[in-house]
């Protein structure tokens, strides 16, 4: 691994900004990114862990600039992915593409499955109309699929099969660094398996760098090297995989932990009932975001946010009484 | 054992749905029994019937299927062939169940104070002002906070979390003995799961309930079940306590679906199970596993029985290579 990481976030913020109501709408704003920052190096893969609406999708979506930021600096490779020209964006995106959850959604039901991969190579001039379908017989075969699949319509495949058409073709512009959002949270654990599977091949083969989005925490330590954690638009820990598991130290990290049932009787959770829902993003409390739901909660943690601050080598954490 | 005394036995249960003008079975033969605070975990991934047994049971199976043989007892009273009043009776009553997703059973139009008091006025003959009142307990029995301010609110004005709790407020209106639990924590976040399953175990003890939950997570089977059985093709392929199923899983597909889930404790590689579940229409005669199973042998083309492991009679399996015999 290279000392200059691949990609290079510095205190990203994204606000979106919502209008309900009628006649006279109200107008709140959503801090979805609230000063994020974080590293991928090359051939690392960074685990982006946390719940529903802690911002970990639009990370994925500002950073390939499916959305425009309202603040910080994304460096991938030296370049400057929030100032990069048009055509400029075009060759980065080449080097960066994306994994989605439910690949049924990001594939044209009427398109069939060699143009569907085809197309980013023809788009971007990798192959000919003469060599597309030798190129994407080779990807199809790299991820696992039979070659009769070229010619056949999304619907004929299953999820899991789906899941490996998408990662295809992700895989067709030979990129460095693959965003998965949540690839394999619709799975069956056995077909998830075969995925992280194939995943995990392909990342050895072409030493790809992943920024791997999940609420799992298994799937987590499987397969990534680190993790962030993120809470209501902040990164509240970051660490490496084992030890961000075996001892974490922020309170919401912790609770994470606990809260994920574990396959043996003998280490079952204690399903205790924790009052506390993860506050709204409209209207995130005051200070450290977490307070409401922590048990060490004072003062100080209801005024001031406390900043991600190294701990020891490697792990930081946003905490006035970490540990 | 009573009828009486355990709320709900399934009895060579055996549902088929009709396709194409051929029938197949979407679950063979499925016995089993839930007593008062007792959790069963039927688990397995999708397609393997788990959804297709909670609607048979439940009588909410669609057209096409239907159940054709075997019995369903509750509180002694056998729904299949029962005439629609009976059925109408006994559902809601006596069995609840709850979804997936919370939204799509609850109607979008109307507030939460009525929606869960409209199975009171049918089911209990209280006025509305009796059942408003009512309601106001039951969502102050499943901890939703300000219960009095939100019986007026609208469902998506819920979150997630709070939409599955009026679900389960909804599910104990009445007398209810038994609540079927379709994955009811899979689209909630970890700490929601956490906090809806504690809320279930304590209406459990204080209510004396009985669930058969359906599940594809083994961490949450581990966590809350007393009982395990794991479905595969329509089939229960093993069926024990669940502290005997996680020391000795013995089905070959219950210890590679065990293989094939990543754990937070790290540890072993993964073992993805090869190939995938075959078609309805596709399913191999006898043991309907052995199209993916590296112990399958010829004799597999029979279906093998359910047999005791380890001279245990609580911890079944079906499989040839893995049974005593």
């Amino acid at each position: 691994m290279n000392a200059t990481p691949l990609l290079d976030v510095r205190g990203l913020k994204k606000v979106f900004v919502t209008r309900k109501g009628w006649p006279i709408p109200k107008v709140a704003q959503v801090r979805a990114l609230d000063g994020v920052s974080f590293t991928v190096g090359r051939g690392e893969v960074l685990g982006v862990v946390g719940e529903s609406g802690c911002g970990k999708s639009t990370v994925a979506r500002v950073a390939l600039r499916l959305s425009e930021a309202d603040g910080g600096s994304i460096d991938f490779d030296g370049a400057d992915v929030l100032a990069a020209s048009k055509l400029d964006l075009r060759q980065l995106r080449r080097r960066m593409q994306m994994i989605f959850q439910d690949p049924a959604s990001s594939l044209d039901r009427r398109q069939r499955i060699v143009d569907a991969v085809g197309e980013p190579l023809l788009v971007h001039g990798l192959a000919t109309r003469k060599t597309v379908r030798d190129e994407v017989a080779r990807l199809i075969d790299e991820v696992g699929l039979p070659g009769s699949a070229l010619d056949r319509y999304p619907h004929e495949f299953s999820g899991g099969q789906r899941q490996r058409i998408g990662i295809a073709r992700a895989l067709a512009l030979r990129p460095d660094l693959i965003f998965a959002d949540e690839p394999v949270s619709a799975l069956d654990v056995s077909v998830q398996a075969q995925i992280l599977e194939l995943l995990g091949r392909i990342r050895r083969e072409r030493g790809l760098s992943f920024v791997f989005i999940s609420h799992d925490l298994g799937v987590v330590r499987y397969f990534c090297d680190r993790v962030v954690v993120m809470y209501l638009g902040r990164v509240v820990e970051e660490g490496p995989v084992p030890e961000i598991f075996v001892e974490p130290l922020h309170p919401y990290t912790r609770l994470l932990k606990v809260s994920s049932p574990e396959p043996d009787p003998a280490r079952a959770v204690t399903m205790t009932f924790q009052e506390g829902e993860p506050p709204s993003p409209v209207d995130p409390p005051s200070g450290c975001h977490f307070h409401p739901r922590c048990p060490k909660a004072n003062a100080c943690c209801r005024e001031s946010r406390p900043q991600l601050r190294e701990v020891s080598p490697g792990r930081s954490v946003a905490c006035h009484y970490p540990g | 054992m009573t009828d009486a005394a355990v709320p709900l036995v399934v009895e060579g249960m055996t549902t088929s749905i009709r396709l194409q003008g051929r029938l197949h079975h979407v679950v063979r033969d499925m016995s089993f029994v839930i007593r008062p605070r007792e959790t069963l975990a039927l688990v397995g991934e999708s397609g393997c019937g788990k959804s297709m047994t909670a609607l048979s049971v439940m009588g909410l199976l669609p057209p096409a299927a239907s159940i054709t043989a075997g019995r369903v007892l509750v509180d002694g009273v056998d729904l299949v062939g029962a005439d629609e009043a009976t059925r109408e009776s006994l559902r809601g009553d006596r069995l609840g169940m709850i979804f997936q997703e919370p939204m799509t059973s609850l109607n979008p139009v109307l507030p939460i104070g009525f929606q869960v008091g409209e199975a009171l006025m049918r089911h209990r003959g209280l006025s509305k002002r009796q059942a408003r009142e009512k309601a106001r307990e039951l969502l102050e029995l499943v901890r939703v906070p300000a219960a009095a301010e939100r019986l007026d609110a609208y469902p998506h004005q819920f979150s997630g979390g709070m939409r599955q709790r009026v679900m389960i407020a909804l599910a104990l209106a009445c007398r209810l003995r038994v609540l079927i639990a379709d994955e009811p924590t899979t689209a909630l976040d970890v700490t929601i799961q956490a906090q809806v399953l504690a809320l279930v175990a304590d209406l459990q003890r204080c209510e004396g309930l009985g669930v058969l939950l359906i599940t594809h997570n083994l961490g949450v089977v581990a966590s809350v079940a007393q009982r395990v059985m794991v479905m595969y093709g329509g089939d229960v392929v093993e069926s024990a306590p669940v502290a005997a199923f996680f020391a000795r899983p013995t089905h070959p597909y219950s210890s590679a679906l065990l293989a094939a889930m990543p754990r937070i404790e790290g540890g072993s590689q993964l073992q993805p199970i090869p190939g995938q579940v075959p078609p309805l229409g596709d399913m191999p005669d006898g043991c309907r596993f052995r199209s993916r199973c590296p112990l399958a042998h010829e004799r597999c083309a029979a279906l093998p029985p359910m047999t005791p492991v380890a001279g245990d009679p609580d911890h079944l399996v079906r499989c040839w290579a893995r049974s005593d015999a």
